[in-house]
């Protein structure tokens, strides 16, 4: 049933909007529609995903949950041990350090940085007015061999190394499928800061009521740095409220 | 429901409808898919750079616009660059930051302005909004060429000034001062003086934005000629925002002027600094003004002031000093008392076209010079070069057969070089070779022995360069008796024999052949060029003499033997001449009239002689330098008697040369002013290659024969290899009409090699390697999307060994595989142990690649093999196989009795915390198992200095690890402590049954006695399968 919903999404995202004509918000209304409708989108509370990260040629298993308020963990199995390289409470990142084994605090800027878009962790798109960002249709491009609307979301600035950039991230809509195949974002701090990266996305499945992309990679300079493959996401399960909180020593 | 079916019918309708409409074209970006460029720099000489910019309140970020590698952006304070314009023409003139939006909007002015013979072209004018992500094109400038200046409003971002310096070969209507004031959307032409004279310098006064100066200037280049300078060049102000100009030459030399140079002082507007290149030698040099342009004085004439103005003519003015200034030369020259007399800057690349001071630190400046930027902290007087910039700009490029294949070239104003197509943690710095100074230009392999040919401009000097004794030999070919001197091209070709591996040819206007690798030379042809007196003017620069020989003219520029037949050797001349000789040199005849639509005298580039018919060539001409930038390629398979055009709409620019493959005559590759074009269909469509491959010059393209790698000599972004392009030898219509086709897979070789690169630092340049792994290659007639795809391996038996990310976009796909399996899964310990990450390498045979496409699933076969060169016997191999999995194995078994073990442990200790009873019999129990754990895993600790013993799982992870990684058989020594770790388990098991049989029965006994559920414990395989 869920297939002939999307088909019939798809079929009438067609239909009302002629690929040429659209807007930007009408590429991402349709994007929405596609993939089980703004309403389903919005109902998402949390995500818990599991699935294999990849590095060049190790493979990790991870969990990730994500909350709709922007909390976060993410934790690996490495050989018995469970490790979080990435955590966000609402207000603070921390991590295991692999060395001591033990949860520190990342520095203030990630912190406010991943804050200012923990709101996107489920979709970057939903309640993007209220979350003041806005939209721009570029021009059309060919992305994966595929024809795509070009969109760039500008949220709000954050501060890297002290000084306040504007964050944005360019997105590619794929035009038959109306869903992003990819999306480019600048590096915003390290010996690779002002080049592009890109993430690119497939195996849209579905995930309670909506389509998620389960397989999530990026690429930087045509080479494949970290691939992300969901096996599971399990849509609005309770969840602990304390994974978010980082231990205390 | 029946609502859904007819959505979902007219759905499949829309779908078909648009099928039919689409059309199999052998073209465009999806052909490609994934197949991406592989950009090995080098950096270390790095290249040309025209301007320079910073940030008005932001020091760190810094901009430098290139000959010919695009806009790169430091964020770092210029320790190191990023580009940011990688989609369009790489050829900069000019950068500006908007005052008022500097974080977001960036303009670029495209062209180059150092109007040097090899200069690229620029296709217009570019603005970013948000910091370089995203160009639009401006439209009004796309015949503009070269843009010199873009000038901002302060205050009103909208309000800007474009000059356009113009077409460089020819006369042009667009040059002119252009004023905008609605950003870009509208402009109008404010000062025009004719066609041609163009824009060299346009300023804006930095304290009132309606006062603007722009220095006019006439020039024009030929072929065999360059003129600075004219009665037209002059020196204008506006004060009224561009509506009025008036001429500034009060103190001005008398006479036609050439290039001039203006610059403002920040901190003193009305001082000007001018460098006028004017008639008369004791004229020329720095002018100064105090009142902002009424009058000037003349306060030097150094060389360093005057010299090659076409190539230096900027000024820098300290921010902060209006005395302190900072000129462009051969070396730069700063000056610290307002231009009366001047320094040379420290030592660097010599050329240099422009600086930046910091805006802060005066002390820190940015200078760009023909081998890339540069950085000073102390005022000019030692200088650094930025690592990471890798944009070299090669005129010819070459390869030789060595494992990996060396690739040889020549660079402008950085000499010639080899290096490696792969090596030990990538391609830095030290990998490359010098082996020429001067400009560098071809540089050809001896078929067989280690030795090379290099050449400096005019064959100056040609190089015969003995690679293993380090032994140079000046061979070039000297005038001798009867004939006239010899005129070589500024850029000299030469050529090696297939047929005969000694052999050596070089062109002047006649044709050299040595057989005896340069040591003697025999001339064997006429004079094959025009021979046209007018074209061989000795006096070129115009104002300033400037003669480099580069625009010495009627020469020969290609030569090609064919490898069919070593008596048909082909020649093409700069004027225009195509030449052939079938009896290797006894009569010459020049075929170029047979060429369809090809104007006079057009430049003949390349000629590829072709391996699939001795009548076989391509020709590529290239008509910029007379101001036609129109591509012409042809193909003849009649020795020239009659040519074919091959170009197509696709190509919008003028190319310079084409590859041919070895194997289908159908694929070619085109080397264009704006990059890489490919075709697979004989020329009928030609497809502009972008994966990461930005669209700079591309001069000249090899084919590595064993590789099957396209290796780019690039002007501006160094060498750009695409590996292994044999899939597009089998692309045809039938297979883009497929859902999924597989190629045939090349075999994979287990390269066995292990070593230590790495010795760059994070601010310097390292090219990625090709990798080893081997590469499963299949077309998608359409992205996959929406449900699951995921690319197996299986061995012939249908086992799974591997899962890898599928590719999915529409085109070609490549997936690599290193070869390696699963890793074993280790016991849970406290700490991580080696062998974890370490997977084992398969075993050479055949496999099936499985592609599972939703429901669908299409496989194909490949193989791989072991190492040819390897000293290894099968025995050996074997046993190092067997031991590996043995090993695997036992890591597993230890595995699942730590996992049974925590079970129990878990088990009891559950029990025991609800039931006190049973506390006696559970805590004997977990002692026990807890006693035996601390033997068999590291249970405290954590993974550095605080690490603990180590126990069974990490010694014996530690030697699977050694054993995997290795290709030999394990050693005696490794043998005996496997065996050693080995009965140390079956101890441990020993142990472990007999906890099992006495503590944990009666466990299970009091568990069944008081109906507790029975523990339940995985078997292996689950437990080996769960993640």
């Amino acid at each position: 049933m869920k297939t002939i919903k999307l088909l019939v999404a798809l079929f009438i995202a067609a239909i009302a909007f002629p690929t040429q004509a659209q807007t930007a918000e009408e590429i991402v209304a349709n994007y929405h529609e596609a993939t089980g409708g703004e309403e389903a989108w919005k109902s998402i509370k949390s995500m818990a995903m599991t699935g294999v990260a990849g590095m060049g040629p190790q493979e990790f298993p991870f969990t990730q949950i994500v909350m709709a308020d922007g909390r976060m963990q993410t934790s690996i199995d490495l050989q018995g041990q469970k490790f979080v390289p990435q955590a966000f409470d609402g207000e603070q990142m921390w991590g295991t350090n692999f060395q001591t084994q033990k949860a520190e605090a990342m520095d203030a800027e990630a912190s406010a940085q991943y804050k200012a878009e923990s709101k996107d962790v489920i979709d970057s798109f939903i309640r993007y007015k209220e979350k003041g960002y806005s939209l721009k249709k570029l021009e059309d491009k060919t992305v994966e061999g595929t024809d795509c609307f070009t969109i760039k979301l500008t949220k709000k600035p954050i501060v890297v190394d002290g000084k306040e950039e504007e964050n944005f991230t360019t997105f590619y809509f794929d035009k038959e499928t109306f869903v992003p195949v990819m999306s480019e974002s600048t590096a915003k701090s390290g010996p690779g800061k002002g080049s592009t990266a890109q993430t690119v996305y497939s195996d849209y499945l579905e995930a309670g009521d909506v389509y998620y992309a389960h397989n999530i990679i990026t690429k930087f300079n045509g080479q494949t740095g970290q691939s992300i493959k969901i096996e599971k996401i399990e849509v609005n399960t309770d969840i602990d409220d304390a994974i978010f909180k980082m231990p205390q020593q | 429901m029946k609502k859904s079916y007819l959505f979902i019918g007219c759905l499949f309708l829309l779908v078909s409808l648009q099928g039919v409409a689409q059309e199999v074209a052998l073209k465009g970006k999806e052909l490609f898919g994934d197949i991406s460029a592989r950009q090995i720099g080098p950096a270390l000489m790095s290249g040309r750079i025209i301007d320079m910019e910073t940030h008005p309140t932001n020091a760190q970020v810094i901009y430098t616009g290139t000959a010919g590698g695009g806009v790169w952006k430091s964020n770092d304070g210029g320790a190191s660059y990023a580009p940011i314009f990688e989609d369009h023409i790489q050829s900069i003139g000019q950068v500006a930051v908007d005052p008022t939006d500097p974080d977001q909007t960036v303009w670029v002015g495209t062209g180059e302005i150092w109007t040097r013979n090899s200069v690229s072209i620029g296709a217009g004018l570019f603005k970013t909004t948000d910091g370089g992500s995203n160009w639009k094109e401006i439209a009004g400038f796309e015949n503009s060429e070269r843009i010199s200046g873009i000038e901002i409003h302060p205050k009103d971002g909208n309000v800007a000034y474009v000059g356009v310096l113009g077409a460089l070969w020819s006369d042009s209507d667009d040059r002119g001062v252009y004023k905008t004031t609605d950003g870009g959307d509208t402009w109008k032409k404010i000062l025009y003086v004719d066609n041609t004279t163009g824009v060299a310098d346009l300023i804006m006064d930095p304290k009132n934005p309606n006062v603007l100066y722009a220095s006019m200037w006439e020039f024009r280049r030929t072929a065999w000629n360059f003129n600075s300078g004219g009665e037209k060049s002059a020196l204008y102000k506006s004060t009224d925002g561009g509506a009025t100009w008036n001429k500034i030459h009060t103190g001005f030399p008398a006479g036609k002027l050439g290039r001039i140079a203006v610059a403002v002082a920040p901190s003193d507007t009305n001082r000007i600094y001018a460098v006028i290149e004017s008639e008369k030698d004791e004229d020329k040099g720095l002018y100064v003004s105090n009142n902002a342009g009424s009058s000037w004085e003349k306060t030097n004439g150094d060389f360093g002031l005057t010299v090659r103005p076409f190539y230096f003519s900027r000024i820098v003015v300290d921010p902060k000093n209006p005395d302190i200034l900072i000129k462009g030369g051969l070396s730069g020259s700063i000056s610290r008392d307002g231009g009366k007399t001047f320094k040379a800057l420290g030592n660097m690349h010599s050329d240099i076209h422009d600086f930046v001071f910091d805006i802060h630190n005066s002390d820190i400046m940015h200078a760009g010079t023909d081998g890339g930027v540069y950085r000073s902290w102390n005022g000019g007087t030692t200088m650094e070069i930025v690592g990471n910039l890798p944009l070299s700009q090669f005129y010819h490029i070459s390869v030789d057969n060595a494992e990996p294949y060396r690739i040889y070239g020549g660079l402008q104003d950085n000499g010639s070089w080899y290096g490696p197509s792969s090596s030990p943690g990538g391609i830095e710095a030290r990998d490359w070779v010098r082996v020429g100074v001067g400009d560098g230009f071809r540089v050809l392999p001896h078929p067989t022995k280690e030795i090379l040919y290099s050449e400096m401009q005019g064959a100056d000097n040609v190089w015969r360069y003995d690679m293993e004794r380090n032994y140079t030999k000046n061979v070039k070919p000297l005038p001798v008796a009867g004939y006239d001197d010899l005129r070589f091209n500024w850029n000299p070709p030469m050529a090696t024999s297939t047929h005969q591996p000694d052999r050596f040819y070089m062109g002047s206007q006649f044709l050299h052949v040595s057989e005896d690798m340069g040591d003697s030379w025999k001339i064997i042809s006429p004079d094959l060029t025009t021979n046209d007196p007018a074209k061989q003017g000795k006096n070129s620069g115009g104002l300033s003499a400037d003669n480099s020989g580069a625009e010495t003219h009627t020469t020969i520029f290609t030569i090609a033997e064919s490898p069919i037949d070593e008596k048909v050797i082909w020649v093409g001349t700069d004027d225009g001449n195509l030449q052939i000789t079938k009896d290797g040199g006894e009569n010459w005849k020049n075929v170029v009239a047979n060429v369809p639509g090809l104007p006079a005298n057009t430049w003949v580039y390349h000629i590829e002689a072709s391996v699939h018919g001795k009548g076989t060539a391509y020709a590529v001409f290239d008509g910029h330098a007379s101001g036609d930038m129109k591509p012409y390629v042809y193909k003849t398979t009649d020795y020239g008697a009659s040519w074919k055009d091959i170009t197509s709409d696709d190509l919008t620019l003028f190319a310079r040369n084409i590859q041919e493959d070895y194997e289908n005559e159908n694929l070619l590759f085109l080397g264009a002013e704006d990059g890489l074009y490919i075709t697979v269909d004989g020329g009928a469509n030609w497809s502009h290659f972008t994966n990461n491959f930005p669209p700079t010059a591309v001069h000249f393209i090899d084919l590595q024969k064993q590789t099957n790698d396209i290796v780019c000599g690039t002007h501006g972004r160094g060498v750009i290899i695409v590996d292994d392009i044999s899939v597009l030898r089998s692309v045809t219509p039938e297979i883009l009409e497929k859902k999924v086709h597989f190629f045939d897979a090349k075999p994979g070789i287990m390269v066995e090699e292990g070593g230590f690169g790495g010795g760059s630092t994070e601010l310097q340049f390292v090219g990625p390697n090709p990798g080893t792994s081997v590469a499963i290659k299949y077309y998608l007639n359409k992205r996959h999307t929406f449900g699951k795809m995921s690319l197996e391996i299986q061995d012939m038996d249908g086992n799974l060994i591997t899962e890898l990310g599928a590719g999915k976009s529409k085109g070609i796909n490549i997936v690599r595989w290193n070869y390696s399996e699963k890793p074993p899964k280790l016991a849970a310990a406290k700490t991580f142990a080696l062998g974890g990450f370490t997977a084992p390498r398969a075993k050479a045979g055949m496999y099936k690649a499985v592609l599972k496409k939703s429901k669908d699933t299409y496989e194909t076969t490949f193989e791989i093999k072991n190492d040819p060169n390897s000293f290894i016997s099968s025995p050996e191999r074997k046993a190092q196989y067997d031991t590996t999995r043995d090993l695997m194995k036992e890591q597993e078994d230890l595995a699942y009795l730590v996992y049974e073990l925590d079970e129990m442990v878990k088990a009891a200790t559950s029990l025991k915390d609800t039931d006190a009873k049973a506390t006696k019999v559970a805590q004997a129990l977990i002692d026990e198992l807890t006693a035996l754990k601390e033997t068999l895993v590291v249970t405290t600790g954590d993974n550095y200095v605080g690490t603990a013993p180590l126990q069974l799982r990490e010694k014996l992870s530690a030697i699977y690890a050694d054993v995997a990684a290795n290709f030999e058989a394990p050693s005696q020594p490794q043998l005996d402590n496997i065996k050693l770790l080995t009965d140390r388990f079956d101890d441990a098991k020993t142990d472990f049954a007999k906890i099992k049989s006495k503590q944990f029965a009666k466990l299970e006994k009091y568990m069944a006695k008081n109906n507790v559920p029975a523990l339940s414990i995985d078997s292996l395989e689950d437990f080996l399968k769960a993640k």
